[in-house]
């Protein structure tokens, strides 16, 4: 036994290649390239700087001792503590609601769900609308409920990251009951049962049985969250353009600013790189945390 | 089964983040490998077609063309390119429609940046001049007008307004095309109701505004609504019409002119004082012309390039003028939009193939049909003069009065290092409508950020 199990050798490195040499292709060589791009100053609408020129972490130093920089860490860091946490809370409740008997319970999932199926360009736009001073259908609601501060949410300093952190929960919110509805049914009925039979309430239920036994997919939505969190940016452009004041700007906005508008490829690989290395190392963290209470 | 957990932690972690690093495009310096990729395919593409007719080279061109308007420009452009192919038979223009300006520009970047061969045509914004010339992606034109049927006659039939963004070093780079411009929508019916004249300085144009602003318990029905959530095109009339533009050529901004200023708080004071408009910064491009259309809404500025919609869904007179001065009698309008460029790196077959497209589409009657099927301001002075455009205008005068808008026109904002420049200039003057700053605080600083932005590109 003991043989054959060693001998088949190449065989799995051979299945593996394709997937392999599709990493290293359109992963891990842009990562590198990043890196290495990140040490030069280039910029390709100045003719005498369209040369790369070494210059060290010089591109590092100017993005983290720019005040606009750390602007932009701040709105990015404000805009995922808004998305990740509220919207996988949402994505429990939601799933919760929907996986019991209910009547039209299709009706709630669909309600849920159908925000994930819109591509975040048409959301942004119908919440556009929504958003409108005045006769806006957000604003109308918010007044009914007794609100009356400032209606003009695209166009406000402090309600502008406020404004596209409801459109990301309410996009994602019923992506992740996907997720937690599926971990709910594949749940084993008869530890309820036993549970019913010593006597525990449905709040003792959901706190020591539901919860822990959902935990792995509690990680893997945190992790897609907070992924989500620091890659969409579709509806930035359409609800505020970054603005008002760069008030909305996060950091992969001010990639794509760096690079296609201001054309600087040196900063925009450094941007890139911090950004590979935070996503890299939220994800690391969170995979080794979850593995480690597994044992 | 520990190995296997490591293996998989890798790749997913891998595979994340390389949908991220998928924004950072290939290296500038074409790699060995897709030059090989690209190698072949350049060779293929002309020599498919055989000669047609004697002396004829078969030619295969791509233009790149934004079509992200509120008109069919795709089916336009079609109709056009098959017209033109009756006329050559051996040049084939292969249209590549994307979403917006930006979209173009980022597909030419990315293909140049990355090893790829250009299309040799394409429609980009006619404010990208610098950036695309320091880029070294774009040729002068001068040869090729030269050559044109008319000679230098041809690029004087062109609206000067909408020449003022072609012109760098004394050679033409680009030539006008899909071209709008600023102008002051205004509900005729309500003026003549409230006794109104159409404005003519900032005084009566406020004043009006303040009179067709109408409070009924929640709902506000606005005299004026002036977007300003991508703001510094909108506004330069503003500035115009006070007396100096917020530039003077691509290397002097002028944000701190005391009469930019004044611009910025004629802007604040619509609100604050007047109280005819929103208060602060509006993130209405979108919703204000629907809002004119349906009278909630007194008098718009917005883009030229919204007739069109404006005149299918209004049932009321529908005005049409430059944006008032400062002064009594004084108008102002600022150009917008795209023109044609030739692409560099292009074989000198492909760029004489583009350049006879050029001119085969800004002919009088082409130009003529693109502003009545697009409501875009037909580009040349002949064009209106062919029948069809006669007939038109006498059906929508309010063409006509886009155009006559441009008299008046400055140049719109192109600078040396545009995008980083523009972007300052949003910035504080968002915290000037905001309130965040005063206008002269807030000007003060953008002329001083914009300063340093142009230092490397302006020696």
């Amino acid at each position: 036994m003991r043989t054959s199990r060693r001998k088949p050798g190449v065989l799995p490195y051979m299945l593996l290649l394709p997937t392999a040499l599709f990493v290293a292709l359109f992963t891990a060589w842009p990562v590198l390239l990043s890196v290495y791009q990140s040490v030069f100053r280039q910029r390709m609408n100045i003719a005498r700087f369209r040369e790369p020129v070494f210059v060290g972490l010089g591109n590092y130093r100017d993005l983290f001792s720019d005040p606009y920089f750390h602007q932009i860490i701040a709105n990015t860091v404000r805009y995922a503590l808004g998305t990740v946490p509220l919207s996988i809370l949402l994505g429990f409740l939601f799933a919760l609601l929907v996986n019991r008997r209910i009547r039209a319970v299709g009706v709630f999932r669909l309600a849920f769900f159908h925000p994930m199926v819109l591509p975040m360009v048409s959301a942004a736009t119908i919440w556009m609308f929504f958003f409108t001073p005045g006769y806006g259908l957000f604003n109308a609601a918010l007044r009914a409920l007794g609100y009356n501060g400032p209606e003009n949410w695209t166009g406000n300093p402090s309600l502008a990251l406020l404004a596209v952190i409801i459109v990301a929960i309410w996009k994602n919110s019923g992506y992740y009951m996907i997720f937690y509805l599926a971990g709910m049914q594949n749940l084993p009925a008869d530890v309820y049962e036993a549970a019913a039979l010593d006597g525990a309430s449905e709040w003792q239920a959901l706190w020591k049985i539901t919860l822990p036994l959902l935990r792995r997919t509690t990680v893997f939505i945190t992790t897609i969250a907070f992924i989500d969190a620091f890659r969409t940016i579709d509806h930035i452009f359409v609800l505020t353009s970054g603005g008002p004041s760069r008030a909305s700007t996060v950091l992969l906005f001010e990639l794509w600013l760096q690079r296609f508008e201001y054309q600087d490829i040196g900063i925009s690989a450094a941007i890139t790189v911090i950004f590979v290395a935070v996503l890299l190392a939220f994800t690391v963290t969170n995979f080794i945390v979850s593995e480690r209470q597994e044992t | 089964m520990r190995t296997f957990k490591v293996f998989l932690l890798v790749l997913t972690a891998f595979l994340l983040t390389g949908l991220l690093a998928a924004c950072q495009p290939a290296a500038t310096a074409p790699s060995a490998a897709t030059q090989e990729a690209s190698a072949p395919e350049e060779g293929a593409t002309p020599m498919e077609a055989s000669p047609q007719e004697a002396g004829a080279e078969a030619v295969t061109i791509q233009v790149y063309y934004p079509v992200a308007v509120d008109a069919p420009i795709a089916d336009i452009l079609k109709g056009y390119i098959e017209d033109f192919q009756k006329e050559y038979p051996a040049i084939t223009v292969e249209p590549v429609f994307s979403g917006g300006y930006g979209d173009v520009q980022t597909a030419i970047q990315t293909t140049i940046d990355g090893g790829g061969e250009p299309p040799a045509l394409a429609v980009m914004l006619a404010t990208s001049l610098y950036d695309l010339i320091n880029a070294d992606y774009i040729i002068p034109l001068d040869e090729f007008i030269n050559t044109a049927s008319g000679g230098s006659g041809y690029l004087q039939d062109f609206l000067p307004a909408f020449l003022k963004n072609s012109y760098y070093n004394d050679q033409v780079w680009s030539i006008p095309f899909q071209r709008s411009a600023v102008v002051l929508y205004y509900n005729a019916d309500m003026f003549r109701e409230a006794g109104l004249q159409p404005p003519d300085s900032w005084q009566t144009w406020a004043k009006a505004a303040q009179a067709l602003t109408k409070t009924e318990g929640d709902a506000t029905n606005w005299g004026l609504q002036y977007p300003s959530g991508w703001p510094y095109w909108l506004f330069q009339p503003l500035a115009i019409g006070a007396g100096q533009n917020i530039l003077k050529d691509d290397c002097t901004v002028t944000f701190d002119d005391p009469a930019v200023i004044d611009a910025v708080q004629f802007y604040i004071d619509l609100s604050a004082k007047y109280n005819a408009m929103p208060a602060g910064v509006q993130g209405v491009w979108a919703t204000a012309p629907t809002d004119f259309a349906s009278g909630s809404t007194a008098m718009i500025v917005h883009s030229s390039g919204s007739l069109r919609g404006i005149l299918e869904q209004a049932d009321f007179e529908v005005g049409v003028m430059p944006i008032p001065g400062k002064e009594a009698g004084t108008f102002a309008s600022v150009p917008g939009g795209g023109n044609f460029y030739i692409l560099k790196d292009t074989p000198p077959a492909q760029q004489e193939a583009a350049w006879k497209f050029i001119e085969f589409v800004t002919r009088p009657q082409y130009v003529a049909d693109f502003s009545i099927n697009t409501g875009y301001i037909a580009t040349r002075a002949s064009a209106y003069e062919t029948d069809a455009m006669q007939a038109y205008t006498a059906k929508v005068p309010q063409a006509l009065a886009a155009r006559d808008a441009l008299q008046y026109a400055g140049a719109e904002l192109s600078t040396q290092n545009l995008g980083q420049v523009r972007n300052i200039f949003h910035d504080y003057l968002q915290r000037a409508y905001n309130g965040e700053m005063s206008a002269s605080e807030a000007m003060a600083a953008a002329q001083s950020e914009a300063e340093a932005a142009l230092a490397d590109f302006c020696p």
